[in-house]
């Protein structure tokens, strides 16, 4: 049997014809990072954040093991639980958001379905290395969370994460005097290893910076300024 | 060539389904009291091969992959699937396998993947995994027989991997394992399929059941 590389056999047939294959319709974002570093709390921040933006908005969790970051979620009162899937990692976080996305994919495509008019869904890692990547199969633009308390030299260590995502945003700044964290410069050498790609320095919990990830993701992903 | 070719592009882990996410009860297994030794990993697959991939999966794929360019007999064949599947966990599992198959089809635009995404996301049907196996390989252009082969030895790789990641056998020792299974996969690929979708693995059932239960867990089933 030959057939070239363009022959699909048209054994399968006619309503194949009608829907187009699927194309995304909300922006898709994904949020990953070291175990720890803040990425739950950073999405708690920025839920109210695009909320006042105007932005309808979703939330895929990948947990390791529980569904402690879906659950934590679903109860803060910032977003209707049922807009917040949990999707298991199969003890694999790389590999849920990298080379095998599916569940991902097919998540976020149950989220567009419930809801029509949905803009923007959040798609949080589980917690992993600095070694992680979203798949460009997955999201349009992503953000990696570290924080200072994992120590300053994570910028020089040049992870992938650090080195590849649209944003990275350096985590828990008012730790830093209790670290002996010299916050100015982790930021600048963070800067000098992402060749101009933006970095943010925020506390989620008390709120700073915040705002500068959201303007972030409405210009990248929704076109708002 | 190709349709060999095609069937081993099918059955590598690489292409994303979705598929490392599922353990297919192993996980319950080894949260038993008594665990799951390395030296019955071997006897479990086999016992999911014959009484489950054999007898239900395959019979599915097959009847799915047969009535591709049917899409109303096709949903016929996954409601049977739906109906005949004990246990809750693999019922759910498995859609979200069918589901994380044809999101990875629909992108490539493999003939059909489009069409029973659609019926699915309409709740028309359930997507089962082999039934979806069954449409998008036939439209990828796979072979009866490797399509068969692909679905056996995806189960037994699976079982494989999820065994490595709970920590019950080296990665070598898996792909033994692995190994001496294949000539099971061959043996059953080669019989007549039932007429109906028939599955008994009481223990793999009773395992996911737990599971299904368990606050703490790797994989979703």
């Amino acid at each position: 049997m030959t057939q070239s590389r363009h022959d699909w056999p048209s054994l399968v047939a006619s309503r194949s014809d009608a829907p187009a294959p699927p194309r995304a319709s909300a922006a898709r974002i994904g949020v990953g990072g070291p175990v720890g570093s803040g990425k739950t709390a950073l999405i708690e921040a920025l839920i109210p954040a695009l909320h006042r933006r105007g932005v309808d908005l979703a939330v895929v969790t990948n947990d390791l093991v529980t569904k402690e970051d879906a659950e934590r979620l679903r109860r803060s009162g910032l977003i209707a639980p049922e807009r917040v899937l949990a999707v298991e990692a199969g003890a694999c976080p790389h590999t849920v958001i990298r080379e095998d996305p599916t569940l991902n994919m097919a998540a976020g495509d149950d989220l567009e379905a419930a809801f029509p008019g949905l803009e923007l869904v959040i798609f949080e890692s589980g917690g992993d290395n600095l070694a992680s990547t979203f798949s460009l199969d997955l999201v349009d633009w992503w953000i990696f969370v570290i924080d200072v308390a994992g120590g300053d030299d994570i910028p020089r260590k040049k992870g992938p994460g650090v080195l590849k995502s649209d944003l990275l945003v350096v985590n828990k700044t008012d730790l830093a005097p209790h670290v002996g964290v010299d916050l100015p410069r982790m930021l600048a050498e963070a800067d000098a290893v992402r060749g101009g790609r933006p970095v943010v320095a925020t506390n989620a919990r008390s709120g700073a910076g915040v705002e500068d990830v959201a303007d972030a993701i409405a210009h990248a992903v929704l076109f708002r300024e | 060539m190709i349709g060999d070719l095609l069937a081993i592009w099918q059955a590598d882990t690489a292409f994303p389904s979705g598929a490392f996410a599922f353990s297919n009860g192993l996980e319950g297994l080894a949260a038993l009291e008594r665990g799951l030794p390395a030296d019955r990993l071997e006897v479990v697959i086999e016992g999911a091969l014959r009484r489950r991939w054999a007898t239900a999966d395959r019979v599915a794929l097959l009847g799915a992959y047969a009535r591709a360019g049917d899409m109303d007999a096709v949903a016929v064949i996954d409601r049977e699937v739906e109906a005949t599947t004990l246990c809750e966990a693999f019922r759910t599992g498995s859609r979200r396998n069918g589901a994380g198959l044809l999101a990875a089809h629909a992108r490539i635009g493999t003939p059909g993947a489009a069409a029973l995404q659609a019926l699915v996301r309409s709740g028309d049907t359930p997507g089962h995994l082999a039934v979806a196996q069954g449409v998008v390989w036939r439209g990828a252009g796979l072979e009866r027989d490797g399509a068969v082969l692909a679905s056996g030895y995806i189960v037994a790789s699976g079982f494989a991997t999820a065994a490595v990641r709970l920590g019950l056998v080296g990665a070598v020792a898996a792909q033994a394992v692995v190994r001496r299974l294949l000539p099971v996969v061959a043996e059953l690929a080669a019989t007549d399929p039932p007429e109906r979708i028939e599955s008994f693995a009481p223990l793999l059932d009773i395992a996911a059941a737990r599971h299904a239960r368990g606050e703490l867990r790797l994989f979703s089933n």
